[in-house]
Formats: C-alpha cells, structure tokens, sequence
C-alpha cells in the first residue's frame, strides 16, 4: 500500500465506521492525522511551487465524517494552503484545549450553545466578514444564525444544523415509538441491552430530563435529580454508553439509540430499516458554526477557508457528504429535490416546533457534569 | 597527579545532567503541579482556579465506584494474564526448540506492529454481533453477547498485555539454570515436583515483577473499556479523562490523579517487601 | 576391547552392550563394562569421547537407544533419573540458589515418601555438613561460599541421599590447582568413608590417575581400554592410550619382524628399533606398520665421550642437542633435538641434571626392554 494509497484508506475508515461526537479526541485518531498531514504534507494536497501570501498552510478542528476530502483537495489547488484537520469528539473537548491554550488552531467548528462561552472567555476573534465574501447574511435563516452574533458582534457563521432524536433499527423493534417516554421505557423493558445513549451530557441529561417534560435545558436541581434517577435506573439496561453508536447499530448489537440527523442518514444510506425518530416532547435542535480562534497563527488563511466553505457551491457538496442540513438558502438551490424532502434532514413543522437549543452555560455546568459522572460509573 | 579513581565531579554532572533534567522536568514539575491544582477550586468556566481547600480530596468518594471497579478489574486482569502468560512463556523458553524460539518470540511481538487502537477495533468486531456471537448462534450454541460487557473488557485487557507479561517470565524462566532441573531430578524429585520447588520459585520475580508492570498499566487503562466496554465499564483512568476533558474540573481531577498515584506507590511498596520476601525465601525452611 | 571387569554379583554398574545415539551420531557405541561395588572408576577421554554421555546414562538423564544399563543388577531402561539410586555432583555444582545450605542438603531427603521427620532431617544434615568438613555452614547462601565450599556442598548434597553409586562429572574443574590437590584427596579419603562407588568423569588424566582404582580410556564413543592405572601406564594397548596416560616419545615404522614377545621396526628415517609388548598386548605379527613408545623418564642421558655404566645394554644410542629445558619440581624435562627422531623427551631426576643446559650436546640412549611396541592408532 502506498501512503496515498492509505491517506484515502485511513479516510474511508473514519467515514465509514466511527460517528460524529465524542469518540475520535479520545482515541488520538484525530491526532493522527494531523500529524500525518504535518509531517507528509505531499499527502495532503497538491502543493504549489511558492506559498502565496496566505502561507502554506491552515489548521482546522471539526468533527468526523464532517467534510467532503476533495473539497479540501480543491481548496489545495486554489489557494496552495494545505489544511491540517483534526477532528475532536465533544465540545468539551474542544473548549478543554482551548482553555489550556497553544492549539495552533486557526478555524474551528463550535455548537451554538458554546458560543457565549467561548466569547466570554476571549478565545475567538470577531469575524471580519470583509474577508469572507461568499458569506451573505440575508441568505440565512436567522434562528440558525442567531447563536453566531453576541452582544451584536458576529463571531461565527453558520455551516450546518441539525436535530438530536433516536434511531430504531425497524426490523428489530416493531412498536409504535414517537416520544422520549417510549425510548427509555422500552429500553428497559421490553428491549433491555440494546439501546445506546451518548457519552455527552448535553443529549444523555437533556433527553433524560424530556422524558419528565422538563426542559432539555433544565439546571434546576430537583429536576436534575430526577433525570439522574431515570439514568441510574436505565444503566443496567442500556447496551453501551458511547457516542460512537453506528457500528453497534450496524453489527446488530444495538436496536436503539439517540442519534443526530446525519448519521441517522448515514446509517440508512445501509440499513434502509433505519427509523429516525423526534420525541413529541420535543429535544434539541442545534446549529454548528465556522469561528476562528483568537491569535489565530494562519489568520488570513484560516479566513480563505472560511470563505470557500460558504461557497454555495462547495457547501452543498458538503451537505451531500455529511447529511446535516444547512441554514443558507443559496445552497439549498443546489441541492436535489428529494433530500429537501427528506423527513430525515427536514422533519414536519409540529415535531421541529417543541425543540429546543441548547441554552449558554450548559458546557461549564458542573451539576450536569457530575451527574454524567455518576451515571456512568455506577 | 591527578587522582585516577574516577571522573572529575564536572563530568559527572554533565553527564547526568540530561537525565536530572528529564526526570525534573517530566516527573517532578509535572506533579509537583498536578498535586498543587488539587488543592484548587474549579473555575466557573472549567479549569483551574487557585485557591487551597480539601474539598477535591473530601470529594473523592464521588468515584468510589470508579477506583472500585479498577481496583478489582486491574488484579484480575493481571492474574489471568499471569496464568495465561506463564505457561506460554514456560513453553518458549523451556520447550520450543531453538530455531522455532524465534519465530514465536516474534509472533509475540508481532501484534504491536499494528496500532493498538486498530487491534483493539479489531476486538471490537470480533466480539460484536456479526463476530463470534454469530457463529455460536449459527452453531446452535444459543446466544450470547461479548462486547460491552466486563468479560470483553477483560479479554481486551488480557490480549493487550499479554506480551508485557510474557517477556519479563520469559526472560526469568529462560536465564534459569537446566542443571539445577536435572539436579533436582538426581535427588529424587518428579518432573512436576521439580517445576514447582524449583523452576517456579526461582522465576517468581520474572513474575512479580511482569504482574507489578501490568497491574500498574492497568490501574491507569482507559481505552480498553471505552472501546470493549462501551461506557458501560468505568474505571478510574476514564473518570480522569472525563474530569479533565468533558466536565474541565481540573482540581478535582488532580486530587484523583494523585490519589491514583498514592494507589500505585503503595503497591509498589508491597511488591519490594514481597520482592524482598522472595529473595529472602533462601532462608525460609521447607521443612 | 575389555571384558567385564567383575564378576556380575560384586558389580554396581554394568553396561551391555550400551549405544546411544544423538541423530546421526553415536555418543555412546557399543559399550561393554562392569564397575565393581565400592571402587573408584574414572572415565578419561577428550571432550566428545563419550564419557558424559556415559554418566548420564548411568544417571538417567538419557537412555541408551540398544543395550542395556544395569545399576545392582537391576536393569535402569526407562526408569527416570528420580527413581535411580544414584546421585550426581554436576560440573558447576548446580546448587539450588534459592535455598541455603542446609536446604539444598535436605533436598533429597524431602523427596522420599514418606518424607523423614523434620529431626531425623536436621541430624542427618548436621552429620552430612560434617562429613564434608563444613560445620555450621547451614544458614549460609550458596552464593556466598568459595568454589570449594560450594563443591563440598554439591558432595554432601549427594551423599546425604547415601546413593548405591555417586557420579562425579568433572566435580573438580572450576578449582584452582592447589584446592585441585586437596579436594581430590578429600575424595578419595570420603570415598573409603563412605564406602559406596564413585564413578568420576574427567579430562584430566593426573587426576584419574591419582584418584581412580579403575579408569576407563574412551575415544569417540568406544571404551579403548579398561584397566588399573598401573595396567594403563605399564600395559597401554596402543598409542592412543599410551599417549592418554603419561608421556611417551613414538617411534612409527615399518614392522620388519615381529614373533610373540616383541617387534623390530625401521624407521622413516632408517633406524631399526626393537621393543617387547606390553604384558597382554596384541602383536604385530602380520601387521604392517607399529610404534615403539618410549617414557621420557626411560631415556638415559649424558654428556659425552663416555659412555656411562650399563650403556652397552642400551638397544639404541644417538647424539642430539638441548634445545629447552623445563623443571617440574623433583624432576626436569629435557627437549633434545635429533637427527634421526625429531624431537626426543627426556625426564631425568633433579640431582643428575643439574649441569645439563640449552645448547648442550648430549647422547640418549635406552634398553630395549624400556620401549614398548604398540599398534600405531
């Protein structure tokens, strides 16, 4: 096998088997291909005889299975910049790096609800959108761009959105299943050792806490201890606790889980008795940005990736890549009529209306944190 | 004229200056600063705030399921490494022939040439539905499941250090003496009464030392049970990856490493008096 | 070849017709013998000649592919080395490290069931410790004993066991020259003590010698001959053995003639030498070529023109020249360079050699009846 060869097999593999949050950070996979990327740069793209004065290169941190690759190729082609990827798990991860300090990252992709956070700690440069000129505003839907601007300062910009419900594997589990109250009831009956949940607070408590009707957002404590009673009780039943869930799901191992729009796609795309599912009770709706990392070492650079990102062009080959909605209208023109349709990537108004997004604050909570701890050491 | 006993104290420093100051730098600092934040309080944010209270250290119960579970897992896990290591490193240094020693000390080593992470992936599929579970469902053996279970998680931790356990045994059981079986066996003692007064006490350190290295790797494992786990296995070294990187509590973080690292030095200091035990077994009686 | 040396009733080991073969190889080939109860029988051969293998099937470690290994009669194939009553010092002592003193003696005794009592242990390790000369030397660590300690450790580690037969396999090598001496006395007077067979391997052909009452010249696999010490020295049955014990000067030739007492042979270099064979040694009628065997300590020398007393009854005479010259104590070796013989080895006492150095022209001389004429191999 040649290193091209196995650059392309290396990315088949984090395509193919390991889902979007939580898992690559922990396992250095992430860090692998960073360093791949910096020490074979050949690997990572054409490279062009002089650096303009963009430089050579621009360290992105997103998720996996998050990209089209022959967008970055082309990027490449453009510009010269090589683009060093790596993709982290959480978003906990993510802020912990940041926190700590000398990433060496110049654009990273944040969740809404982490955005104050990271504004309130001065870790993200507010956005020169002179520099990014693909990028038209009034070419969003604002609920999905909201999170980006804080106290009237743009300091991200939308790349996609998307849902958290549950997938069912249809061949497995034929009971009428609509809610949060049927998944984790039926996890522990009926269907006990075969539903997963998320290594991830924000999605474990918060769909806890729906089964309750409370709020996905919710920090009050008697509300709180009610979700970890729930989740305590659960445990024994659930098949595993990762966000890493598709290969179990696949293999057969695993009926259920809570799972996010794109990889619900993914999923189906080969296991066409997939159901995806939205709680009545409602759950999140989350939109994930482009923001760039205060002193940014490739600043310029890391503004071009943005701006080519948001080429409508370019974004909706991304979308056809990752299946995870996009907030940008121009993009939308492009895409085929049936994956706008699609009940997956689009679900009816009624069960979109409940949902919720995530509120500021909830990634430094440290009550949420420790009943994630808890749960999952029980 | 210079004194020739040795080297001028000079050279002797710069000589172990390297050494100091890889040790100072990445042991001691690092430590030294762990055991500081675990005094502090979490910022609001995450993170690290200075202060000095015990609050980490009184808060360490929290994880009492944590340090439990690695607490019984690690000694089991290295048990059955040891009882499956010692007859494999029993067969390569006392029965393999010579030109075939090689070859399987090479098979030994061989798994590492692969990335842990793929191998363990590979575990991953093997235990997972379409792996064995289905092949002793279509043998008709019933069904069963492996992965996510602490039986996987202790296979995966048995293959991973298996290796480490097998080298230090090897080695003892490889350097002893052929003639001291031989004597043994001239004075009147059956092959397996000479395995067990002689081969195996003197290849007891080989051992002691082989379950000290894996038992402590093990104390601070957590990719085995986040992977063959499936979450659901929790152990100290996960606890610590989720304190310092999901819920950022630096301080409480630090007062579990260092409880971690208090753990470990105190079973070291058991194994150099069980060590010494051994050693000193050249005056215990069997009589 | 040599036939049993004793009678089968008085014999504690007994070889029959014993091979053994590692592969291709014949370690052992077609061996015969028989040691008698209570001697002192030594094997002596070059490294490869068999006599470690020989031991090893005496103790069990290997068996013989054919023939048959008796220890007191009783026939040992496939009886494992635990249940033979024979115990082994082994080159290197082979002490358990892991044990003291006391415990490695105690060993043997450990083994046997119903195990003795824990007193009858400790008594007869005291007696033991004492019969090696080591008192008190119980809590000791092997690793901290001299070589000679710890070879009279290995000693009483075997003896204790009071084995029909103790095997000793080049017990003395890893000792300096001086503890060499002291030990092998030791042996030999523990030997008597204790009464029971000693079977010794070695290479070192002073100390089977010295020690043995029976030695065992070996060569490739074959026992050559089997004899007292004496018997080896004074009656070797060719040139191999006269060359394995003591020095000897050869003279090869062509046999001339030859009856039942002795042969004449002729040189390459033309001289005509007669000598008798030893007592009971084969004859070189019929055969084509032999050699005459000449000690060092036979060949007469003095400075000339004068022949000395009794010189007329020498059988041979001739010039040479002193080119080295060595003491050995009571006694000096000459190394005198000859026309006709190449180098010739002259071993004369001390008092008469005194004046005689390198460079010195001197006459050798012998008796006929001081040469022996052997099967040249």
């Amino acid at each position: 096998m040649n290193k091209r060869d196995f650059i392309h097999q290396l990315w088949r593999y984090k395509r193919g088997s390991i889902s979007r949050r939580q898992f690559l950070g922990a396992t250095g996979l992430g860090l692998a291909s960073t360093v791949l990327a910096t020490t074979m740069p050949e690997l990572a793209g054409p490279r062009r005889a002089f650096a303009g004065e963009l430089g050579d290169k621009v360290a992105l941190t997103s998720w996996p299975s998050y990209h089209d690759e022959n967008n970055f190729k082309a990027f490449t082609e453009q510009t010269g910049v090589n683009i060093e990827l790596a993709v982290f798990g959480s978003n906990e991860e993510m802020m912990a790096k940041l926190q700590a300090g000398g990433t060496g990252w110049d654009v990273f992709v944040p969740t809404n609800y982490t955005i104050p956070d990271y504004v309130s700690q001065d870790l993200l440069e507010p956005l020169d959108t002179s520099l990014i000129p693909n990028f038209d505003a009034s070419a969003y839907e604002t609920r999905f761009t909201d999170a980006g601007t804080v106290d009237g300062k743009l300091y991200a910009i939308s790349k996609d959105w998307g849902t958290t419900g549950y997938v069912i594997n249809g061949g497995k589990i034929t009971d009428p299943m609509a809610t949060w109250k049927d998944f984790w009831d039926l996890s522990m009956t009926k269907y006990t050792g075969r539903s997963m949940v998320h290594d991830y607070q924000l999605t474990t408590i918060g769909n806890a806490l729906k089964y309750y009707g409370y709020s996905f957002n919710s920090i009050d404590p008697k509300e709180l201890a009610d979700a970890e009673k729930l989740l305590l009780a659960a445990k024994p039943h659930l098949f595993g606790i990762n966000s890493d869930y598709k290969p179990s799901l696949l293999s057969g191992d695993a009926w259920a889980s809570v799972a996010w729009t794109g990889d619900a796609l993914q999923l189906r795309r080969d296991m066409p008795d997939i159901r995806y599912i939205l709680g009545q009770e409602g759950g999140e709706i989350w939109s994930d940005f482009y923001a760039v990392v205060k002193g940014a070492p490739h600043r310029a650079a890391g503004y071009a990736l943005i701006n080519f990102l948001t080429d409508p062009a370019v974004n909706a080959k991304e979308v056809l890549f990752h299946g995870y909605p996009t907030a940008d209208s121009r993009t939308n023109a492009l895409l085929p009529k049936e994956l706008l349709e699609d009940p997956i990537m689009y679900p009816a108004a009624e069960l979109l209306a409940p949902l919720e997004f995530g509120a500021a604050g909830l990634i430094t909570n440290e009550a949420r944190a420790e009943i994630m701890a808890r749960f999952k050491s029980a | 004229m210079r004194n020739a006993t040795g080297p001028s104290p000079l050279l002797t420093a710069v000589l172990l200056a390297p050494g100091a100051l890889w040790f100072l730098g990445l042991l001691v600092l690092p430590l030294g600063v762990v055991i500081v934040f675990s005094f502090g309080e979490r910022a609001a944010v995450g993170g690290y705030q200075a202060a000095f209270v015990l609050d980490n250290y009184l808060n360490l119960p929290a994880r009492w399921t944590a340090f439990k579970n690695t607490l019984v897992l690690a000694p089991i896990g290295t048990v059955v490494c040891l009882i499956a290591a010692y007859p494999l490193a029993y067969f390569l240094a006392v029965k393999a022939r010579p030109e075939t020693r090689t070859a399987l000390l090479i098979l030994v080593i061989v798994p590492f040439w692969t990335s842990f992470l793929i191998r363990t992936y590979a575990w991953m599929f093997i235990l997972g539905g379409r792996g064995l579970p289905s092949l002793i469902e279509w043998a008709g053996l019933g069904e069963v499941r492996f992965i996510n279970t602490p039986f996987a998680v202790l296979l995966g931790i048995v293959y991973a250090y298996l290796p480490l356990m097998i080298f230090p045994i090897y080695v003892s059981l490889e350097k002893l003496d052929k003639r001291l079986l031989e004597a043994s066996e001239d004075l009147g003692a059956s092959p397996w009464r000479g395995f067990m007064q002689v081969t195996l006490p003197l290849s007891a350190p080989g051992a002691v030392t082989a379950c000290m290295l894996v038992f402590i790797l093990l104390m601070g494992e957590y990719l085995i049970p986040q992977l063959l786990g499936g979450g659901k296995v929790f152990f100290i070294g996960n606890a610590l990856v989720d304190l310092f990187l999901q819920s950022r509590n630096w301080p409480f973080g630090s007062a579990v490493a260092v409880s971690l690292v208090v753990i470990m030095l105190a079973t070291v200091s058991v194994y150099m008096r069980f060590a010494g035990r051994i050693g000193g077994a050249r005056d215990v009686s069997l009589v | 070849m040599t036939a049993h040396g004793a009678a089968n009733g008085t014999a504690d080991i007994e070889f029959i017709d014993v091979s053994k073969h590692f592969g291709a190889i014949a370690a052992v080939d077609h061996v015969d013998f028989a040691i008698a109860r209570g001697s002192f029988m030594s094997f002596l051969g070059p490294s490869g000649c068999g006599k470690t293998t020989s031991l090893r099937l005496i103790a069990g470690f290997e068996q013989p592919t054919t023939g048959d290994v008796r220890i007191a009669g009783t026939s040992m194939v496939g009886v494992p080395a635990y249940r033979r009553p024979v115990n082994m010092v082994f080159q290197h002592y082979a002490l358990f490290p892991h044990f003291n003193v006391a415990d490695n003696i105690a060993y043997g005794l450990r083994q046997r069931r119903p195990r003795p009592d824990r007193a009858e242990i400790a008594r007869q390790v005291d007696a033991t410790l004492d019969l090696v000369r080591l008192p008190g030397f119980h809590a000791r660590r092997v690793w901290e004993l001299s070589g000679g300690q710890q070879q009279r450790v290995a000693l009483a580690r075997a003896l204790i066991n009071r084995p029909t037969v103790l095997l000793l396999d080049e017990p003395l090598a890893a000792l300096d020259r001086k503890l060499r001496r002291d030990m092998q006395i030791e042996l030999q007077n523990l030997q008597r003590e204790v009464g029971i067979t000693f079977v010794l391997v070695t290479h070192d052909q002073e100390e089977a010698l010295s020690m043995s009452d029976t030695i065992a010249i070996m060569r490739d696999g074959r026992v050559i001959q089997i004899g007292s010490p004496r018997t080896l020295y004074d009656a070797p049955a060719n040139r191999y053995v006269a060359g394995f014990v003591g020095e000897s000067n050869f003279f090869p030739g062509e046999v001339v003639a030859a009856d039942e007492r002795g042969a004449t042979l002729k040189t390459a270099a033309g001289v005509v030498l007669s000598a008798p064979y030893p007592p009971g040694g084969a004859t070189l009628v019929g055969t084509a070529r032999g050699v005459i065997a000449v000690r060092p300590e036979m060949v007469a020398m003095w400075v000339g023109p004068d022949d000395p007393d009794g010189a007329a009854e020498f059988s041979c005479r001739l010039g040479g020249r002193v080119h080295n010259r060595i003491y050995l104590g009571d006694q000096t070796e000459y190394s005198v360079a000859t026309d006709q013989f190449g180098d010739v080895l002259v071993r004369a006492a001390k008092a008469s050699a005194l004046e005689i150095g390198p460079g010195q022209e001197v006459r050798l001389g012998w008796r006929q009846a001081s040469g022996l004429a052997l099967v040249d191999s």
